[in-house]
């Protein structure tokens, strides 16, 4: 490993520690209440115990997969539709006029001001709670991917012109490579919102999910498992954008790299 | 020289912003003529290259390739670009075969014709190699392959080696002479240095005045093989590069 490498990886490490210590050292010195922040010990305290005996009745594992198979869904289905609907606005300026006023209109409206509306219109069973996680990555996807249809460069398309592409294979060939990586990011970007969406989407009723046990607990002042449910959405964060950075190195190879 | 005419640009005219680019022009290029567009920048040789190409539409005036209007950019016209334009997502093969990907010829076709095509411009070997890990002049290299696997009549350069070091600039200069000799494509090469204009070309033209319609023409005669290093010190050379040096100078003064 080289010597900017070893140094990359303390200084990965050592950050959340020292602000581990940091926690550690203002909730042990009676600097505030634990009601309000529980020292780190009891928040790994409840997530044993949720590990061991579940929460209210129900074992982790099940919140848990619960919560994935939600965001799965609604990120795997919004990221594909959202994709489609930018690459079609990057190429059809009809497309893109349809689109431009409704989905500028829906972009800005806070995932929880739909709430009430999505109870309505979908119920308080799973379908609301996906389509509120789905339409934020959709809107995401869209505004990334048809930004990314401009980052082909004029003399690549007048090559592939030049080479005897039609208007799909110049598409297919250079326009959605050159998209490539503004996609990479915006799937990444998309991911942290549907995290974030998902406590307020469990807000939707049920007795289920990582956002479930948050709000649940902190209705109690059971602080010490809000801070465990929290700490479990972080981790999934942290994971699945690792893994999406990963893959997006190796898909968008040529990146960085002209 | 076969003297058919392969290009002919008559009464070629081209307005942008109201502004005239280019007025009037009418010149032929023979099928298997090198012909050189020179000038300094913003004199309209980049866009008569678009034209031929069809990459642009004369506003005025008919160009034809082979007796036919220029509508759009077809594989008939290859363009090398300064920027090379590679595909960076695609390796050496797969960016010199593209052209038969995009005319849905067999994979065993493409693998062959990319081998053919690397071992023609000195990249055997490197086929496997993406454009990030190819040098300056290896990726022009590629620019050259790609276009010549079309087998298109006419070769389109748009001051290709300009990016490039002397040494890499002069050794790709031999190359393509040695290139052209062997394939007997019609090339149209716009450059700004007078040095690669009579290097290359069997005509030249300058355009200091192309806005105006009028151009002053140049044949360059010099011993065949035309890829010796030895005619860069070539007396008719040296004479030639003086006279339009001069010419230049004095068009520009005026």
């Amino acid at each position: 490993m080289s010597r900017a490498a070893r140094r990359r990886l303390v200084l990965t490490i050592g950050s959340p520690l020292l602000l581990l210590l940091i926690w550690h050292l203002v909730t042990t010195q009676g600097l505030v209440a634990a009601i309000i922040l529980p020292p780190p010990a009891g928040a790994f305290a409840a997530l044993q115990d949720m590990l061991v005996r579940g929460y209210s009745g129900v074992p982790l594992i099940t919140h848990l997969g619960a919560s994935l198979a939600r965001v799965g869904v609604a990120y795997v289905f919004g990221a594909a539709l959202g994709t489609l609907a930018g690459l079609l606005r990057g190429r059809s300026t009809g497309f893109d006029a349809v689109m431009l006023v409704p989905s500028e209109i829906i972009r800005p409206i806070p995932p929880l001001g739909l709430i009430p509306l999505f109870i309505l219109w979908f119920g308080i069973g799973e379908l609301s709670k996906i389509l509120l996680i789905g339409l934020a990555v959709f809107m995401v996807m869209m505004v990334n991917a048809q930004a990314g249809t401009r980052a082909a460069g004029l003399d690549s398309l007048r090559a592939a012109q030049c080479m005897g592409a039609s208007r799909w294979q110049v598409f297919r060939f250079v326009v959605l490579p050159s998209a490539l990586p503004q996609i990479m990011t915006g799937l990444r970007v998309a991911m942290g919102t549907a995290l974030s969406i998902l406590v307020a989407s469990e807000l939707l009723g049920g007795d289920r999910g990582l956002g479930f046990i948050v709000l649940d607990a902190s209705s109690f002042f059971r602080t010490t498992y809000v801070f465990a449910g929290v700490i479990l959405i972080g981790l999934i964060g942290l994971l699945s954008d690792r893994g999406l950075a990963l893959a997006a190195r190796r898909i968008v190879h040529w990146e960085g790299r002209r | 020289m076969a003297g058919r005419k392969l290009l002919q640009f008559e009464r070629v005219g081209f307005q942008y912003d109201g502004r005239d680019i280019l007025r009037d022009l009418s010149f032929d290029i023979a099928a298997g003529e090198l012909l050189v567009l020179l000038g300094p920048s913003g004199c309209g040789k980049t866009t008569i290259l678009n034209l031929i190409a069809g990459f642009l539409t004369a506003t005025s005036g008919y160009a034809f390739v082979d007796g036919r209007v220029i509508e759009a950019p077809g594989p008939d016209r290859g363009v090398v670009f300064q920027s090379a334009a590679l595909f960076d997502w695609m390796n050496v093969a797969d960016n010199i075969a593209f052209s038969l990907r995009c005319a849905g010829r067999p994979k065993v076709e493409q693998r062959a014709v990319a081998r053919e095509m690397a071992a023609l411009v000195g990249l055997a070997g490197h086929e496997a190699a993406f454009p990030y890990q190819l040098s300056g002049g290896m990726r022009q290299r590629v620019g050259l392959a790609r276009v010549l696997a079309a087998r298109p009549k006419m070769m389109l350069m748009d001051e290709p080696f300009a990016a490039l070091d002397v040494q890499t600039r002069e050794a790709l200069q031999e190359e393509m002479l040695r290139l052209r000799d062997a394939t007997g494509c019609t090339i149209v090469f716009v450059t700004h240095s007078i040095e690669e204009a009579v290097f290359l070309g069997d005509r030249i033209l300058l355009l200091t005045e192309a806005r105006r319609g009028a151009f002053r023409e140049y044949q360059v005669s010099l011993p065949a093989p035309r890829w010796t290093p030895e005619n860069r010190l070539h007396g008719d050379f040296l004479a030639l590069r003086g006279q339009v040096y001069r010419d230049m100078r004095a068009r520009q003064a005026a």
